[in-house]
């Protein structure tokens, strides 16, 4: 795939505050790429960035190899699906979509076929002449992406679209614009703070914490391999522990040296490991290399969550069974559910 | 919360006694002969009748035109000011809308008083004028002082009114409209302009109608000569002593400024329909 988009060392203040302290990350055509953070991060900025919004202090932004820091964003050939929708409310459903077709004095039938095409692939045919105010949240939201796609961008950047809708209709809506830009095959950007949306629907995932990228891959590497303490606690929910690589594939934690699959470390670095709950398995006492108490079950709908306490932490763990309270257990986990990382600063 | 609204009633009984009394005197006035009894009124329609003279029918019609150049200069000046407000920051935003009501803090009156003493022959201006080597000019008692005055003391209310709507317009708008390919200009044309129509209109209302019944600057800055329908009722009441004719003129007004009251909230009504906001309305 052809490099698209490329950011240059992006540096970006406000007043005081650095809000992106060197981002460099290169989104290729086609790509259904993420940027995931917690809010304040740094994404939201990195996206308005690109839209032409506001512009960085220092680095370059590089649109087909292009320099485009110094292009207003009416002339980039990007388009913004906007946080809260941003419909224009003085136009109905038909005027908003045509808007861009009008200013670039496309044809009246041009403009007709354009927006009737883009009305069929958002699913709101009929819709032309309703005034966008009437319109649900979740159909102002295809309104919004069908007024950005129907000027065929390049890119579209979507600016968390999703975060005022409930939870069926985001869900919907995600399967939906995942099928749009496999549909249109556009480089998608799309801003969330939400973990579940990004593994739902990214190529690539570009986790972002205190205007820093953390880790950029695809969702099964980031959720696997997470490359730091951050990523794990992020992205699912995670037994994070620190403990110490005792040599080539054998760790220490909790005083007791476990076999893993990783490698590569210095010997006796201290490390942090992460231990999905539901790789773990509760099993009877003698069973397990640790042993604990069952402390309390919540019952989640298809997992109980079970937190087995031992004398060094808590673990969580995500079970189909139903375990009984305050019963001694074993846990067991395999060698290539470890998941090794360095400690966050010390790489 | 209930019992406050026994609070209420003292506001009622001051309205009724000073503003409700004085009304229904008026209409009594209206619609009787001069010299009346307390307890026999002799009624009549010839009040209005006589209103129907080309003498005052040119001095409302002038009355009209005066308030409508007014309203359409106060726009014309208001709107970019307005609009220059509302894209200052926050701090100046503040300090430049204090600035636009300041005067209003001093009473109309002292303010007329004050043209007065810049466009009179010796006044401030023809000094000035004098001083760089000009020749004076006559500026009080023209219709230019009297324009003058008024868009002078009607501005803030028009700058105040267009601001509240552009202050609130959602910037992610004329972002969306950039990032649609609009550059300024048409984005100024196509989304900030339509969707500020309801402060432009409730901006009128502010105007036009204290416009078309003031009294005060054209007398001042007009002179004795330059008659308005506000001054001709003053003229009625303090002057001829005709007070029938005067509450007639009165009541003519008034139904004029109804009149046009609710043909500006039907547009402005429209406008927020199309816009889908309630913005800039006062009433």
């Amino acid at each position: 795939m052809r490099k698209l988009i490329e950011f240059k060392n992006i540096v970006k203040s406000f007043d005081d505050s650095l809000v992106l302290k060197g981002i460099n990350l290169s989104i290729h055509e086609n790509e259904f790429v993420t940027l995931l953070g917690p809010s304040g991060c740094g994404k939201t900025t990195l996206l308005r960035i690109l839209g032409g919004f506001i512009s960085q202090n220092e680095g370059h932004v590089y649109f087909d190899d292009i320099e485009i820091s110094n292009v207003p964003p009416y002339k980039r050939e990007i388009n913004t699906v906007f946080q809260r929708y941003a419909l224009f409310p003085h136009m109905n459903v038909h005027d908003n979509i045509a808007f861009g077709l009008h200013i670039k004095k496309q044809d009246k039938q041009t403009i007709e076929q354009k927006v009737k095409k883009m009305l069929k692939l958002v699913n709101l045919q009929g819709y032309e002449d309703r005034p966008v105010t009437l319109l649900s949240g979740g159909q102002q939201q295809r309104v919004a992406i069908a007024r950005a796609l129907v000027n065929e961008p390049m890119v579209l950047l979507l600016d968390e679209p999703l975060g005022a809708l409930d939870l069926k209709l985001r869900k919907e809506m995600q399967v939906e614009l995942k099928k749009i830009q496999q549909e249109v095959g556009i480089t998608f950007i799309y801003v969330t703070h939400d973990q579940e949306e990004a593994l739902t629907m990214s190529d690539t995932i570009v986790v972002m914490n205190n205007g820093e990228i953390q880790q950029i891959g695809s969702p099964t590497d980031i959720y696997n391999e997470p490359e730091n303490r951050f990523v794990a606690d992020f992205i699912g929910e995670s037994n994070i522990l620190e403990g110490v690589m005792v040599e080539d594939y054998k760790v220490k934690f909790d005083d007791q040296t476990f076999e893993c699959v990783d490698y590569g470390f210095e010997d006796n670095l201290e490390v942090d490991i992460v231990l999905r709950p539901e790789d773990i398995d509760i099993v009877p006492l003698e069973m397990g290399r640790i042993k604990g108490v069952i402390k309390s079950t919540i019952f989640k709908g298809v997992h109980f969550e079970v937190v087995v306490e031992t004398p060094y932490r808590e673990w969580i763990i995500h079970t189909t069974d139903k375990v009984e309270l305050d019963k001694e257990v074993g846990l067991h986990f395999f060698p290539e559910d470890i998941h090794i990382m360095y400690k966050m600063g010390s790489y | 919360m209930k019992g406050y609204a026994s609070l209420v009633k003292p506001y009622i009984i001051w309205m009724s006694l000073f503003i409700v009394v004085p009304m229904l005197l008026i209409v009594l006035y209206a619609f009787t002969t001069s010299g009346n009894e307390l307890i026999s009124f002799r009624f009549t329609l010839d009040n209005f009748f006589r209103f129907f003279d080309p003498v005052f029918i040119k001095v409302l019609l002038k009355s009209l035109e005066v308030a409508l150049i007014t309203t359409i200069l106060c726009i014309i000046i208001g709107y970019p000011i307005a609009y220059i407000i509302a894209n200052a920051s926050e701090k100046s935003q503040t300090l430049l809308i204090l600035l636009i009501t300041l005067p209003m803090w001093i009473n109309m009156l002292v303010r007329t008083y004050a043209w007065i003493s810049i466009l009179s022959d010796g006044g401030l201006l023809n000094s000035l004028l004098e001083f760089i080597g000009l020749p004076p000019m006559k500026l009080m008692y023209t219709d230019f002082a009297v324009m003058l005055g008024m868009v002078y003391n009607f501005l803030p209310f028009m700058i105040i009114s267009i601001y509240t709507v552009l202050a609130k317009l959602d910037k992610a708008l004329i972002h969306a409209s950039h990032d649609l390919g609009a550059n300024p200009l048409q984005t100024f044309l196509r989304i900030v302009l339509p969707l500020s129509l309801p402060g432009v209109i409730s901006g009128i209302t502010l105007v036009f109608l204290p416009a078309v019944s003031t009294f005060v600057i054209p007398k001042f800055l007009g002179g004795g000569q330059y008659m308005l329908i506000g001054n001709l009722i003053e003229n009625q009441f303090i002057t001829v002593g005709e007070w029938n004719f005067g509450s007639a003129i009165s009541l003519i007004m008034a139904f004029i400024i109804m009149a046009s009251m609710m043909l500006t909230r039907k547009m402005d009504r429209d406008a927020s329909e199309n816009t889908g906001n309630e913005g800039g309305k006062l009433w």
